[in-house]
């Protein structure tokens, strides 16, 4: 019944076996104990699960982990390169853009897919980029602030 | 929680048409999901078999129909569409459209024609497809046929696909010289789903009279509807003020709306009366340009 | 004052870099071997008695371990006001009745969560249904459905505060208004739904982990409820994904889980989902206000009334604070010489309503600003005026009730006063509206009646210097974690790396009533800031004798430079004394203990903060729609510890109090939660907030820390109100029903165009 799923997280490549409802959170987080993404409402609304797909952020809540075989993922652990801090991960630090935190990953690789689909967002792109992420308790602003600083050059690429 | 199944991921239309044929309404087709799993958690639907057409990549595709119009593979994502360089001149509200519909992550996975089969009336592209007056193919292992999207969902969550079929194909045509296209969809969260959708689609004739019109409502009836008799209020007329409020007038009547928690019956009416005439304007205002 | 060396600046938060990286653990990552997984089987009926229980096919399900009823429970009752035992009502696993749909009846453990699912579809739960009742308008007639046995119209508690003549002051007032209002509920909407891993083993005791605001209150509780003694249950708050009110009673996952636990002794953990997170956990209390408000011609307010009817939903919860506050709020922020209010909190089967940010005051400022503009129109004065005219004041008395100490309401009100004018003349249908609040530093209520102090810390300093800090303090996201490492660094004159913050683990960290009315920074804060001396004073004592002045010279640390007062270039290395000192202890670690308990303090605070907010909005005058274009808060909350916090309480406060003024509802349909899911629930995104400004206020609260006080739910007060008032000055209809929804400001401006016809 279960059937093979081969993926490549974070640089890292899996090869698992899952039922077939099994869902990408699911896989990540229960299979491979990538705990890092979360999970807030399981029904493509709140976006704390978002990861980023072959480039692209997906909700992986809403996506079958079998639809996912083959593909390269990034989960905010494959962010940091070592142990020194993504741009953007750095100016949420600055920019107190979390508060308890529950949301900044799939915050995160929401503004991470949007920087590599488009490195000079204006704020409204910035804001549509996050969009399809609650955040209860930052009300958004400091997430845009420390975008918005990335994109003008006030952070450096990890080598 | 959802019930396990069965997994099939075909590779090509013709396998999925097989595997279609052979289990028939046990099984349920699978393309983004971004609508179809949420059921699925639900218990609303437990398909004993689910053919995850996802991988179908000869479904995914953005090109000319020849005739200066475009044909569109069911299985292009929303995202894609949006950022076609192809959405241009007449076209371009479909990227519109695309851009209002719900987040980044689900336009990056979620696909045109998911969208137009879950059924839902509240969807953004139905009724911008009928005002383009698109029409759709669909295939089985018998064979072809093509429907005017307009004719496509025939109640709540309900379309016109028969067992063993499989949407494959958009084909929006050309539009007429001097036409423009316009889409606006109220609510009060600014990403989310349609309270009221209208698209208008206006061909001027000469002095600038409406010689053709098509108006499209969402989520104010069953299905996404046209509202033909608000059009025949404008067709062959000069539009003036008075005439849009009065096509807004009878389109708010035509509507068959339900009441629930984003609005009643009444607001969603007011709704289509204040909107038709504003999108209207707006897809004139293209015409001249175009 | 010296220059701050910590407090004041621009810090990471100490929980940043696991919070960036994604490698925080909350309850709801966890894992533990052999671990369990459970979940709740709850009342489809709002109102039924239970006949039958028949659990024996949900246990012959494979893989399911336990399953769990009220009968498997002591039959206690939980309720976080001890001392009052009518008001300790809810089993959480009911025995006899389920009053509100969701209620919990039986719960199961299993080897996965699907096989736990599986199991509640097999459980035969046999209902008599009875009728039911849902509005409190409803509930308190003769006739209605009794939702307790044996209470009066389903009265669950009324509230009476009084002072002055009001019936008096009255017959002196020149203008008298009349209003009634309606606030809807609304749902926390925690991004991690309530969560416990509980851990009972053989040895008879147990561990909780679980997202919650009081540490202490859930081992307390669950004590009340499993008769393990309190020193037996160990409960420990990983980092928690938001609270907002709606986690600090013991709730269904940590209860079902232990009982659970206790049966197995293995560890069982519990997730509730979205929809039970919506439908049955606590929210926002709904009200019905009736407000009488008389003035003279001048503007001066001589008295107010106030009655309020709240939907208390199945129990009593939080809810009889809230039904307090309310009514103390309603009078603020002015100088009412005159007052009086009596509320009524009654049952009904509907989802219990509680705490929510702002505890009652959102509903209060919302309906008092609203009239107060009212009011101010009818007597021809400037909204800003009026205020001002009536604001509370420094070191201001509410009779019998309150003293205010630090107040910077009207500075407050002159910032945003200037800033309404700067935008200067408006586009059509614009507006802008302005509502003032105040709000608590802590509230003065010890529930419990225990004999523990309010706030307690423990500092230690390790022979390296690192100092150890230990407070059952709640970060649930507000940052108190931070802003107690740098208050706590201030003080010992160190800097903030040097502290490692031990927090909210009833395992080793005194005691502390947790996250709720705002009381963290204030009575926490100087807990910790006493505790910390307690070490500086034992270090400076040691310094003392080491550099051994002729002259008795007052020493210092700061900057880890331990020196004299008066000659700072005459000093040692903190390092140095922290060595020194602990050899000369024998190798003790130097240790503090602080507490914090207001005495004296009046009946709700030991200090209260000031704000005045401006919402400018723009209708669509066709379909109602608005937009919230911008927000501009003028604020004290005394002196800023943490600004980047405060920062973000703000901007969080307005997605959350604009969603509650502009989006956010929970319709019903006999006692069902129409919205149970974010799909549904419409909350605040990105592209709907408005732009924010904050005006930032200098005061000084002799009461806090540092002069610190709140700064955190008391901003979830104005919004409501102001977007009232904007919407009132851009379009000239007024929605007395919140959520103030397009639909309804439609109708209102149909309604108003037919009378001018
Ligand atoms: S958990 Fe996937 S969108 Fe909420
Ligand atoms: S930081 Fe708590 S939800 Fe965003």
């Amino acid at each position: 019944m279960k059937k093979e799923l081969k993926l490549k997280v974070n640089g890292q490549p899996y090869d698992i076996f899952v039922k077939p409802k099994t869902l990408l959170v699911e896989a990540l987080r229960d299979h491979l104990a990538l705990t890092g993404t979360k999970r807030g409402c399981n029904s493509s609304s709140c976006g704390a699960c978002t990861i980023m797909l072959n480039g692209m952020a997906v909700k992986s809540c809403s996506i079958l982990a079998l639809q996912a075989n083959g593909a390269e993922i990034v989960t905010i652990e494959g962010l940091a390169k070592g142990t020194e801090l993504s741009p953007l991960q750095k100016a949420f630090l600055d920019h107190g853009s979390y508060q308890c935190g529950f949301c900044t990953a799939g915050m995160l690789m929401a503004t991470t897919a949007l920087l590599t689909e488009n490195p000079k967002p204006t704020k409204q792109e910035i804001k549509e980029g996050i969009d399809g992420n609650i955040c209860r308790c930052t009300g958004y602003n400091s997430i845009i602030r420390a975008v918005t600083a990335v994109v003008k050059g006030e952070y450096k690429e990890a080598k | 929680m959802i019930k396990d199944f069965e997994h099939f991921a075909p590779k090509t239309l013709k396998e999925a048409l097989t595997l279609l044929d052979k289990y028939q309404d046990e099984a349920k087709i699978i393309c983004g999901g971004q609508s179809l799993l949420i059921l699925m958690r639900q218990g609303l639907v437990a398909p004993e078999y689910l053919i995850d057409i996802k991988g179908i990549s000869e479904l995914s595709y953005i090109k000319s129909d020849g005739k200066g119009g475009l044909k569109i593979g069911a299985l292009t994502t929303h995202r894609t569409i949006e950022k076609s360089s192809q959405m241009r001149d007449g076209f371009a509200v479909l990227a519109e459209m695309e851009t209002r519909l719900a987040s980044i992550q689900t336009r990056n996975w979620g696909t045109i024609g998911g969208n137009l089969c879950h059924g839902d009336p509240a969807g953004d592209p139905a009724p911008v497809l009928i005002a383009l007056n698109a029409t759709l193919k669909m295939a089985s292992l018998k064979g072809e046929r093509s429907l005017p999207v307009e004719d496509f969902t025939l109640d709540y969550f309900e379309t016109a696909l028969k067992t063993g079929e499989l949407l494959t194909e958009i084909t929006v045509p050309a539009p007429p010289a001097h036409t423009g296209t316009a889409y606006t969809k109220f609510n009060i969260i600014e990403s989310d789903l349609a309270t009221v959708g209208v698209a208008a689609s206006i061909t001027l004739g000469a002095g600038d009279s409406c010689q053709d019109i098509r108006i499209a409502l969402g989520a104010a009836a069953a299905t996404p509807m046209r509202a033909k008799k608000a059009e025949a209020v404008l067709k062959g007329k000069k539009i003036s003020d008075a005439l849009l409020a009065q096509a807004g007038e009878t389109a708010s009547t035509e509507a068959d709306p339900i009441s629930d928690m984003q609005a009643s019956e009444e607001y969603r009416r007011e709704l289509v009366k204040v909107l038709v005439p504003r999108i209207s304007k707006e897809a004139m205002a293209r015409a001249k340009k175009a | 004052m010296s220059e701050y060396s910590v407090i004041g600046k621009r810090v990471h938060r100490v929980d940043g870099p696991e919070k960036v990286t994604g490698s925080a653990k909350y309850t709801f990552d966890l894992v533990l071997p052999g671990m369990l997984y459970g979940k709740v089987l709850r009342s489809p009926h709002p109102h039924a008695k239970i006949l039958k229980i028949d659990t024996r096919k949900a246990k012959r399900l494979v893989g399911v371990k336990a399953v769990v009823t009220g009968k498997d429970t002591l039959g206690h009752k939980q309720g976080i006001w001890r001392r009052f035992p009518e008001l300790c009502d809810e089993e959480i696993l009911c025995r006899e009745k389920v009053r509100y749909i969701g209620d919990p009846v039986a719960a199961v453990a299993a080897i996965d969560e699907d096989t736990a699912e599986e199991a509640l579809d097999l459980i035969d739960v046999e209902y008599e249904p009875l009728p039911a009742v849902f509005d409190p308008l409803e509930a308190i007639k003769e006739d209605a459905p009794q939702v307790h046995d044996g209470i009066e119209l389903n009265i669950n508690i009324n509230r009476h505060i009084e002072w002055g003549d009001v019936d008096e002051a009255f017959k002196k007032c020149d203008h008298i208004r009349e209003d009634q209002f309606k606030c809807s509920s609304q749902a926390h909407v925690c991004m991690e739904t309530h969560d416990a891993v509980v851990s009972y083993d053989y040895g008879g005791k147990m561990t909780v982990w679980t997202s919650t605001q009081s540490s202490y209150y859930i081992q307390r509780l669950m004590a009340d409820m499993t008769g393990l003694r309190e020193g037996d249950i160990r409960v420990i708050k990983p980092p928690t994904g938001g609270g907002f009110g709606s986690k600090f009673e013991l709730d269904s996952a940590q209860f079902c889980a232990a009982i659970l636990s206790m049966k197995l002794c293995k560890p069982v953990k519990i997730v509730l989902s979205r929809e039970e997170e919506f439908t049955a956990t606590k929210r926002r209390t709904p009200m019905y206000y009736f407000l009488k408000l008389g003035a003279k011609k001048d503007g001066t307010l001589l008295a107010k009334e106030a009655r309020v009817i709240t939907e208390g939903g199945a129990y009593t919860a939080m809810g009889a604070t809230a039904l307090y506050l309310t009514g103390f709020f309603s009078s603020f922020p002015y100088k009412y010489p005159n007052y009086r209010y009596d509320g009524y909190r009654v049952y009904t089967n509907t989802a219990v309503t509680s705490a929510m940010r702002g505890f009652g005051a959102p509903q209060s400022t919302f309906v008092g600003e609203s009239q107060l503009d009212m009011m101010a129109e009818d007597l021809g004065i400037d909204p800003i005026e009026i205020r001002r005219k009536n604001g509370m004041t420094p070191n201001y008395e509410v009779p019998g009730q309150a003293f205010i100490q630090s107040c910077g309401l009207h500075q407050c009100l002159d910032k945003i006063e200037e800033h309404v004018k700067e935008r200067g003349k408006l586009p059509p249908n614009h507006g802008i509206g302005v509502s003032a609040y105040g709000f608590m530093s802590g509230g003065i209520f010890n529930w419990f009646d225990t004999p523990y102090a309010f706030s307690a810390a423990v500092v230690r300093i390790n022979i390296d210097g690192k100092v150890d800090l230990f407070t059952g303090a709640c970060d649930i996201g507000q940052g108190s974690d931070t802003t107690l490492s740098m208050i706590c660094a201030e003080e010992l004159g160190v800097k903030l790396e040097d502290i490692r913050i031990h927090a909210a683990d009833t395992g080793i960290c005194p005691p502390d009533l947790g996250a709720w009315g705002s009381r963290e920074t204030l009575m926490n804060g100087n807990a910790v800031k006493r505790a910390a001396a307690e070490c500086k004073r034992q270090l400076l004592e040691f310094a003392a004798a080491k550099m051994a002045p002729n002259i008795a010279y007052d020493f210092d640390i700061k900057d880890r430079w331990v020196h004299l007062v008066d000659r700072p270039e005459r000093g040692v290395s903190y390092f140095d004394i922290v060595k020194e000192a602990i050899r000369g202890k024998d190798g003790n670690a130097i240790m503090g203990r602080g507490h914090y308990t207001p005495h004296r303090k009046g009946m709700i605070s030991p200090a209260y903060s000031f704000g005045v907010q401006a919402a400018e909005v723009a209708v669509d005058t066709e379909t109602g729609r608005y937009k919230l274009v911008n927000v501009t808060t003028a604020h004290e909350s005394g002196t800023v510890i943490n600004p980047v916090g405060i920062e973000g309480q703000l901007e969080g406060a307005i997605m959350m109090a604009g969603g509650y003024g502009f989006c956010e509802d929970q319709p019903m349909d006999e006692g069902k939660i129409l919205n149970p899911s974010i799909a549904d629930y419409k909350l605040i995104r990105s592209l709907d907030m408005p732009e924010t400004d904050i005006l930032e206020i200098d005061t000084y609260e002799p009461e806090g820390p540092f002069g610190a006080k709140e700064a955190g739910e008391g901003l979830t007060n104005p919004t409501a109100g102001a977007i009232g008032n904007a919407v009132y000055k851009a379009v000239g209809v007024r929605i007395n029903d919140l959520p103030i929804t397009p639909e309804k400001v439609l109708k209102a401006l149909k309604e108003k165009e037919k009378k001018k016809k």
